[in-house]
């Protein structure tokens, strides 16, 4: 008996539709398509929710204000009132985060935010948007993130050189933490659920009733944690976004 | 005047119930991305020192000199990456654990 247990298998990218323009693939793939589930998901949501509201809110339209109380909460503990424009903005990128991450975690659904191309491109926006709103706000003087105040001209060579190894080190981070976690979280996922049909053909009878008794709360307890991940690194982008905007509307610290 | 006593009644009262009620898991999942964030930031800046350091090389055809300085200042720049994201978590009070860390 042929069992297929190759972890890799399930990001493969399909082109459905191809389409091109010269060199450019614009073919829609499954990755685009889960990406549009999800959008769609997302915003069919936030209309139903917030279709007939009331001072007295309905459970989904409380649902709906505490999803976006719980991202205007970050972005006010950390950026205080200058945030407030980038709320629309930190509420997107987590909610398009966390809704891919939760749509990858259905059986047979496809996880965006398993490849790099996806997460590296936000990763790359919210960097290049801290730049462009450090430079609109501050001018040239937003180049002062790299040198620290209050430190003798010596170290400065040194230490200005790590600061910029430091903030081009953020993008990277913000990109491959996500898709790491994402892909690593499927990997085991799929690792230890494959467990089981190879134990049941090496051991057979034996072999499932280990596979039954010892691998299943396993996968069980992985699959809780990968919701809980899910949720976590949305979290953790849209506040690093936050972090990463105080530097660019905040005072030198 | 009376609008600014009244938030300041909401946002006091506000506090007082998220420090009782605001369930004790939120807090986990903080420590949790403070965890990865912390993990992910020093191989990011230490990728970032090594890449800087072959690109430098290649252009100015001084291998493996850059790469070895780079390399050093990646890892420094990891450590201090590290360092002060603990030390923002650390700065803020017990008392309001639940807020954000960043600010």
């Amino acid at each position: 008996m042929m069992v297929s247990t190759d972890p890799m298998h399930q990001f493969k990218i399909d082109r459905w539709f191809d389409f091109r323009i010269g060199d450019l693939d614009l073919s829609f793939t499954n990755s685009a398509f889960w990406m549009v589930v999800g959008v769609l998901v997302l915003i069919g949501f936030l209309a139903v929710a917030t279709s007939k509201m009331k001072t007295v809110p309905t459970r989904m339209q409380s649902l709906a204000e505490i999803w976006y109380q719980f991202i205007a909460g970050i972005v006010k503990d950390v950026n205080h009132a200058p945030g407030k424009p980038f709320i629309p903005l930190v509420f997107t990128l987590f909610s398009f985060i966390f809704i891919a991450n939760i749509v990858g975690m259905m059986p047979y659904w496809f996880t965006t935010t398993s490849h790099i191309a996806v997460t590296g491109f936000m990763a790359i926006f919210t960097i290049g948007l801290v730049v462009l709103v450090g430079i609109i706000k501050k001018g040239f003087g937003f180049l002062k993130i790299f040198v620290p105040s209050g430190v003798p001209f010596v170290l400065l060579l040194i230490v200005t050189p790590i600061e910029i190894i430091s903030f081009l080190s953020r993008p990277i981070s913000l990109g491959m933490r996500l898709f790491a976690n994402m892909l690593g979280g499927h990997v085991a996922l799929k690792v230890f659920a494959g467990f089981i049909p190879s134990l049941a053909v090496a051991l057979g009878g034996v072999g499932m009733l280990m596979g039954g008794l010892l691998v299943m709360p396993l996968i069980v307890g992985v699959t809780a944690l990968e919701f809980l991940v899910a949720f976590l690194q949305a979290y953790v982008f849209a506040m690093l976004t936050c972090v990463y905007l105080n530097d660019a509307l905040g005072e030198a610290h | 005047m009376s609008k600014d006593d009244l938030n300041d009644r909401i946002a006091k009262a506000q506090a007082k119930i998220d420090a009782k009620e605001r369930p004790a898991y939120m807090s986990t999942g903080k420590g949790m991305g403070l965890g990865f964030r912390m993990a992910s930031d020093f191989a990011a800046a230490v990728v970032v020192g090594v890449f800087l350091g072959l690109g430098i090389d290649a252009v100015f055809k001084v291998s493996p000199w850059a790469t070895i300085i780079c390399l050093l200042l990646g890892f420094v720049a990891g450590v201090r990456n590290v360092v002060a994201t603990a030390m923002k978590a650390n700065r803020v009070q017990p008392g309001d654990a639940n807020k954000g860390e960043g600010a």
